[in-house]
């Protein structure tokens, strides 16, 4: 075996010269003459006898060579040089080709990659497929929870589960180290480790034991903090470090790839220590979040329903008037990750489908140009010699050599996608930043190319070549002229889909921009600043910062306005409380319902004057009331409307608590955005932040109405901040940014969408054009006869438009058809617009058939340059 | 047809072997001599000798070598290399088993 091939190579390299064959058998040739002469024949006779008996001496001297066992390689060789020539002959083509193969094999790979990591990525989970969350859904939170005492019963008496744990969530904490740092601490219950199924990287996890209310201090540390503050010191295990102030013993360092089942950012993670014996009663129950490992072959829905026990327990618990708002919700860990994440991703997925498809529709279209252009050289080929097999090699070669050179360019342009996407999504998308390309991803997008590219390259060398192809004329058949035009038709379709999505995502992202958010956020700073729970301990000392910074910030130059309030709209962390919590003086409290939720926020008065929102009733807060025994309150318009429709709201008694104070209504203000970006207007009220301490927590808000610019401003605000305790991080930013901030979702989406539906759209016109000047350049001579026959420049321009006007109102038709299905899907995404917005159906529509237009009259054009004389001499 | 290009290849091969075993001889040579001794019944065109030399040639089993004639003209002489006996005795067990075999089924059916 292995002296095959070294003989192999040895003639490979060894080339031997086509003389030693010809004179091998020139030699026979002339041995045959002889012995012709011999038995008598004269010399011309003999020679002409010897002629016949040999035969061919080129098919001779071509079978000699195909034996050698190089020739296979050296045939391919051949090819290749061959296609490059011509590749070379007609760049516009290759061009074309390599460029629509590159972005349609760069875009896919690029988004798949990501898609793929958000999408499919293997959590880093033990057997992550059997991890569930569970939990109750109340109007309380849009995502499930329990309350402890449920939680206990639930833990107790489950069935579907291995393991059942529950986690608090994170809060901000302090680790007072040579460097002190404010990090973020997630408590969790002793088997939350195991039940996910992560080992600790170092030491251990903690006990049930230290897992009680007043065990000594443990936690285990993640990777990030021991390679920060420790250094990746393993003498870190055991040792004590203060945690807001508390002795801790660190037991153990996380694997590198822990995450928080909701994707917390998690630092340290602590024993949640939930003291049973208290948090069982319904009164003191707190919130926790429940995540559960499946018995081996339970399904979801058999959880579901092995759960209803516990789940009518927790119904039990519930005021009865609640009752038909809570609901059961068992859902994989997954689900619960991505949440809205995964329709972007599918819709993402599905635009580069369709760039795809467009792509590969281009490329056949192109090939099928090509090959029926080439009709003539293939049937001289074929008439020389060539046979089928080495026809059909020829045009795969070809092929080939095409989409590799365009997945190479492919792949390039997938990195560089990827590292764009990567830079301007937004942060909440989970994961993207690891996001890379996937090799099998590229390989598949390669693989649809190349099968695309061959499949239409082959077509023509497939057929026989005819007799009539070689006097020049180009017969295409009608068929495959009718498949490239169905395949421009579908292209154009395609786009208008694409067009149509980036068009309602565009005017969506325009509304939510430009919409009336009921506040002013030009020349507004914003410093949020969270207390840590060390060194503000109290409220009393909680309020004792926020007045000392407030006084520091009022004698700053340029400041006009000042408040201080716990939260801004129209997003950021609120106070949430149910309608039907809330008492009003001289009625009942309501029966039946929740009455769903109502927002809250602790103000400053200037509040309403810093932000511009109206106090459409009564005065609203005043400076005096800041030091009054009495508490007061003001109510949106939204809860005004709801709480008093026939009655003056000013003066009425409000108890927005189950057993707390009473409060005065001092005002009603206009509604802002609260609900976020694009969700409804909330009912919501505002208490007055005394000067008291009852009123201050850990977070505040100091917004500063100022003139000056807002660089200067941060700067000052930072160092008044920092004189004060030079440990506390503040977050200062204008009001403008954090709104900018809230819709980076929106804006990642529709730069994506509308940089594919461009895409897409230059894909078809190309194609379009190509098809359309194919045409015109096939009909040359006809339209030369037309023309000589009388037909004036207006007839032929007549004939072309028309051919393409059909493709165009066809493809355009078929893409109007499906546009409408497939937008329903992007409705959830839609603010303040219909799916079916006839605005954007409509400018898409005159776009597509402008720029198509554009696309025909190029060569519609050229067609009616035609010389008659010259289209009749090219017979 | 595949099947009976098989076989006269094969044979064609066998042919050219045996007669190259006796001694060095030249395309010419090897076609006149399978001529001779066949009494004209195989009579072997270049078309179809020389790629089958060469293939051989290829293979390892024949080596050729340039030299004068008879005549003295330059020839290719073609000779068995040792590879090549051990395939020219493989190739005749296998023509006697196969020609045996035939004349099995001739004779009894």
């Amino acid at each position: 075996m292995v002296t095959e091939w070294l003989t192999r190579f040895r003639f490979l390299f060894t080339r031997r010269t086509h003389g030693e064959v010809d004179e091998e058998l020139r030699f026979h040739l002339e041995e045959q003459i002889q012995a012709n002469i011999a038995a008598g024949m004269a010399p011309k006779e003999a020679r002409r006898k010897a002629a016949i008996a040999f035969g061919g001496v080129e098919a001779a001297r071509e079978a000699c060579r195909e034996q050698r066992p190089g020739w296979f390689l050296e045939t391919v060789l051949q090819d290749i040089r061959y296609a490059l020539r011509g590749f070379r002959r007609n760049p516009v083509f290759t061009v074309t080709v390599v460029l629509t193969l590159a972005l349609g094999i760069g875009a896919t790979t690029a988004v798949f990659s990501v898609v793929d990591r958000i999408l499919f990525r293997s959590l880093p989970y033990a057997d992550a497929d059997h991890l569930v969350s569970v939990g109750l859904m109340a109007p309380l939170s849009p995502n499930e929870f329990l309350l402890t005492d449920s939680y206990f019963e639930w833990r107790d008496h489950q069935t579907p589960f291995q393991s059942i744990t529950s986690e608090d969530g994170v809060d901000p904490c302090d680790l007072a180290e040579e460097k002190p740092a404010r990090l973020t601490c997630a408590r969790v219950e002793a088997n939350f480790l195991p039940t996910l199924g992560v080992n600790p990287l170092l030491g251990r996890n903690f006990t049930k034991d230290e897992d009680r209310p007043n065990a000594p201090k443990v936690a285990l540390i993640s990777y990030g903090v021991w390679k920060r503050n420790f250094g990746l010191n393993p003498g870190i295990l055991n040792k004590t470090v203060s945690i807001d102030g508390h002795a801790t013993r660190v037991l153990g360092v996380l694997p590198r790839d822990f995450e928080m089942p909701m994707l917390e950012a998690a630092d340290v993670v602590v024993p949640q220590a939930l003291d049973e014996a208290r948090l069982c009663s319904t009164e003191s129950s707190r919130m926790v979040f429940v995540f559960a490992r499946l018995k081996p072959d339970v399904s979801i829905e058999q959880a579901k329903a092995a759960l209803k026990p516990v789940f009518d327990y927790s119904l039990s618990k519930a005021p009865p008037r609640f009752r038909n708002e809570v609901h059961l919700r068992v859902r994989s860990l997954r689900d619960r990750q991505m949440q809205d994440i995964r329709l972007t991703a599918w819709i993402l997925f599905g635009t580069v489908i369709a760039v795809l498809l467009i792509a590969c529709a281009n490329v056949a279209s192109l090939m099928m140009a090509r090959g029926a252009g080439r009709e003539r050289e293939l049937a001289v080929r074929a008439a020389l010699g060539a046979s089928r097999a080495r026809l059909i090699r020829q045009a795969l070669t070809e092929a080939l050599l095409l989409s590799l050179a365009g997945a190479f360019a492919g792949c390039i342009l997938a990195e560089a996608l990827l590292r764009i996407f990567i830079a301007v999504a937004p942060d909440g998308i989970p994961f993207l930043s690891k996001a890379q390309l996937d090799l099998r991803i590229i390989l598949f997008t390669i693989l649809v190319a190349i099968a695309c590219a061959a499949l239409f390259g082959l077509a023509p060398a497939l057929q026989r070549p005819r007799a009539q192809s070689l006097a020049g004329r180009s017969i295409t058949s009608i068929s495959r002229a009718a498949l490239r035009q169905w395949l421009v038709a579908a292209q154009i379709a395609a786009s208008m889909v694409l067009l149509v999505g980036g068009m309602l995502l565009m005017r969506s992202f325009w509304n939510l921009q430009n919409q009336n958010l009921g506040i002013r956020t030009e020349s507004i700073l914003t410093a949020s600043l969270s207390l840590g729970q060390q060194r503000y301990p109290t409220q009393e000392s909680q309020m004792a910062f926020s007045k000392q910074l407030e006084a520091r910030l009022q004698r700053l130059p340029g400041v006009s306005v000042l408040a201080i309030s716990d939260a801004l709209p129209p997003n950021g962390y609120i106070h949430g409380m149910l309608y039907g919590v809330i008492g009003i003086a001289g009625r009942a409290k309501p029966e039946g319902e929740s009455g769903g939720i109502v927002w809250w926020r602790s103000v400053t008065p200037e509040y309403f004057h810093a932000l511009h929102i109206p106090i459409l009733q009564g005065e609203g807060f005043t400076e005096e009331e800041r030091n009054s025994n009495d508490h007061f309150i003001v109510v949106n318009k939204l809860l005004a409307a709801r709480m008093f429709p026939n009655e003056n709201p000013i003066g009425q008694r409000l108890q927005p608590s189950l057993s707390g104070p009473w409060y005065t209504v001092v005002g009603v203000a206009a509604n802002v955005k609260n609900g976020s970006l694009a969700g409804e207007d909330q009912p919501e009220f505002y208490r007055l932040r005394r000067n008291r301490a009852e009123d201050w927590d850990r977070s505040s808000v100091m917004i500063l109405k100022t003139s000056l610019p807002s660089d200067a401003m941060t700067q000052w605000v930072r160092s008044e901040v920092a004189a004060l305790d030079p440990t506390l991080p503040a977050q200062i930013e204008t009001l403008q940014q954090r709104v900018k901030k809230l819709a980076d979702r929106p804006r990642f989406e529709t730069t994506l969408v509308g940089f594919f539906a461009t895409t897409g759209l230059v894909l078809a016109v190309i194609g379009l054009y190509g098809v359309i000047s194919f045409l015109v350049a096939q009909r040359t001579q006809e339209i030369g006869v037309r023309m000589a026959l009388g037909a004036t420049r207006g007839d032929i321009l007549k004939l072309v438009l028309g051919k393409g006007m059909r493709l165009i109102v066809l493809g355009g038709s078929i893409g109007f058809a499906a546009s409408l299905g497939v937008s329903r899907v992007l409705s959830s995404l839609l603010f303040s617009i219909g799916p079916h917005d006839p605005v954007s159906f409509t400018v898409v529509g005159i776009l597509l058939v402008l720029v198509a237009l554009l696309a025909i009259m190029i060569p519609a054009g050229a067609a009616t340059r035609v010389n008659p004389m010259v289209a009749l001499r090219c017979e | 047809m595949p099947p009976s290009v098989d076989l006269l290849q094969g044979t064609l091969d066998l042919l050219i072997l045996k007669t190259v075993a006796l001694e060095p001889v030249h395309g010419w040579g090897i076609a006149q001599r399978i001529q001779q001794v066949s009494k004209d019944v195989l009579q072997v065109g270049q078309g179809s000798l020389y790629p089958a030399l060469h293939r051989l040639e290829y293979k390892g089993w024949i080596q050729a070598e340039w030299k004068p004639s008879e005549n003295n003209r330059r020839a290719k002489y073609y000779s068995l290399t040792a590879k090549g006996k051990k395939q020219l005795a493989a190739e005749l067990e296998n023509w006697d088993r196969l020609t045996s075999a035939i004349e099995l089924v001739l004779e009894r059916v």
